[in-house]
């Protein structure tokens, strides 16, 4: 009975530890958001729904990294990254239209060809997809591990 | 800890690392459009001696941000009221340095006689030219960017609201008549005018019965007048009939324009 309070106090414990470590790294996230949101707030008037569809991703972004952290040393954690590279990827070529971006101020139609970042930000999520499943098989490999130790 | 583990930490501190490089070099890429300043100046139509007209717009580039432009390039349509193409031009630059202003000129060259082959219209009416520009550059040397904007440029015609008004009909002698044939008409164009007009008048059986000449010196803005002396015989004058006016002037020669009389 002692042994299963303890267990339950020291779950609680993590887990507080991993929402407030999650918690921090949300808050410093979307400070970081904020500094480079201040670089990009002079074209809000001109880009129609510029502001909503970056905070859509952030609001998204941070969640999926909050759930990852707080799910820490689970499996979960992985479906969690991978599930945030997959929706960076997706978010970011649905969002700047294939990477050619077309808009019109006073009488002047602009398109802006961001396909070079584009690909360098999907070859980056890659890489983060990547890493998580690698993180996942090692995750599984050292529980297989410490299951055939036993 | 394993390779495995290494090999984990060392992809997530590239990636990490790689991620601040692209949204730092694109927060800066965008943020010196701010401080990126691009005039096109009014464009300015004037004609030469040789009868060539100039559209002239200046360029001024303010480069104030962080990066460099490239392949800066402007490509220029100009169109008739029809939308037929009458000119076009191209300017290149191929490089913007960061804290650099560059002035250009883009220079938009075409015959007015090319004007006169689609008729009488630009002589004696004031129009506009549509001009369709295409601006492109590389932000920071390596993100496209295109700006098509359409805008018109005044064109005043020479001989505007050119007519002759009623002539005067009194006896020269026993046989002939002498016709005082007052014309009129504004120079909006932007140069002045010097040649001739040359007035020839037909009776009703299409005959010519006389002619007259008159030389022209117009600034450009004044309203001309003027009269061309016609002497002709009694006997061969029609109560109608027809003028036949030819313009000579530096940069131009029309003619007929038929305007009847009586």
């Amino acid at each position: 009975m002692a042994d299963e309070n303890g267990n339950i106090k020291n779950f609680a414990k993590k887990l507080v530890f991993k929402a407030l470590k999650a918690f921090l790294k949300s808050i410093v996230f979307y400070i970081a958001y904020l500094l480079v949101w201040s670089f990009f707030s002079t074209f809000e008037g001109y880009v129609h729904g510029l502001r909503q569809t970056v905070e859509n991703f952030v609001i998204i972004y941070i969640s999926l990294g909050f759930f990852s952290d707080l799910v820490s040393d689970t499996i979960f954690q992985q479906f969690f990254n991978v599930a945030r590279a997959i929706f960076v990827m997706g978010y970011l070529t649905l969002a700047l239209n294939g990477g050619i971006l077309n808009l019109t101020y006073m009488d002047i139609a602009l398109t802006i060809d961001l396909r070079l970042f584009l690909m360098v930000a999907v070859m980056l999520s890659l890489l983060g997809l990547a890493r998580s499943m690698l993180q996942a098989i090692n995750y599984a490999h050292k529980k297989a591990e410490s299951a055939s130790n036993l | 800890m394993s390779f495995m583990d290494v090999s984990i930490r060392m992809t997530g501190l590239a990636s990490t690392l790689f991620w601040t490089l692209l949204v730092a070099f694109f927060a800066s890429a965008v943020y010196s459009v701010k401080d990126l300043h691009l005039n096109l100046e009014n464009p300015t139509l004037s004609l030469t001696q040789e009868g060539y007209a100039i559209i002239s717009i200046s360029i001024k580039i303010e480069n104030d941000g962080f990066h460099n432009l490239s392949e800066f390039n402007l490509t220029t349509k100009v169109a008739d009221l029809n939308g037929t193409r009458i000119t076009g031009g191209f300017t290149f630059i191929p490089i913007v340095k960061r804290n650099e202003k560059i002035v250009a000129f883009h220079n938009l060259t075409f015959n007015t006689a090319l004007l006169l082959e689609k008729g009488p219209y630009y002589l004696f009416n004031d129009s506009y030219f549509t001009v369709t520009a295409i601006i492109g550059l590389k932000l920071a040397e390596v993100i496209p960017v295109q700006a098509i904007s359409n805008f018109s440029v005044p064109w005043g015609a020479p001989f505007y609201n050119f007519h002759i008004e009623q002539p005067t009909f009194e006896p020269h002698n026993s046989t002939h008549l002498k016709i005082v044939a007052p014309i009129s008409f504004e120079n909006h164009a932007s140069i002045d005018i010097n040649g001739e007009i040359s007035l020839y008048m037909y009776n009703s059986n299409g005959e010519l019965v006389s002619q007259g000449e008159s030389t022209i010196t117009a600034s450009k803005g004044v309203h001309y007048r003027d009269s061309i002396v016609l002497y002709v015989q009694t006997s061969a004058i029609t109560e109608k009939g027809t003028f036949e006016v030819y313009f000579s002037t530096q940069f131009l020669s029309y003619g007929p324009l038929v305007i009847p009389y009586g």
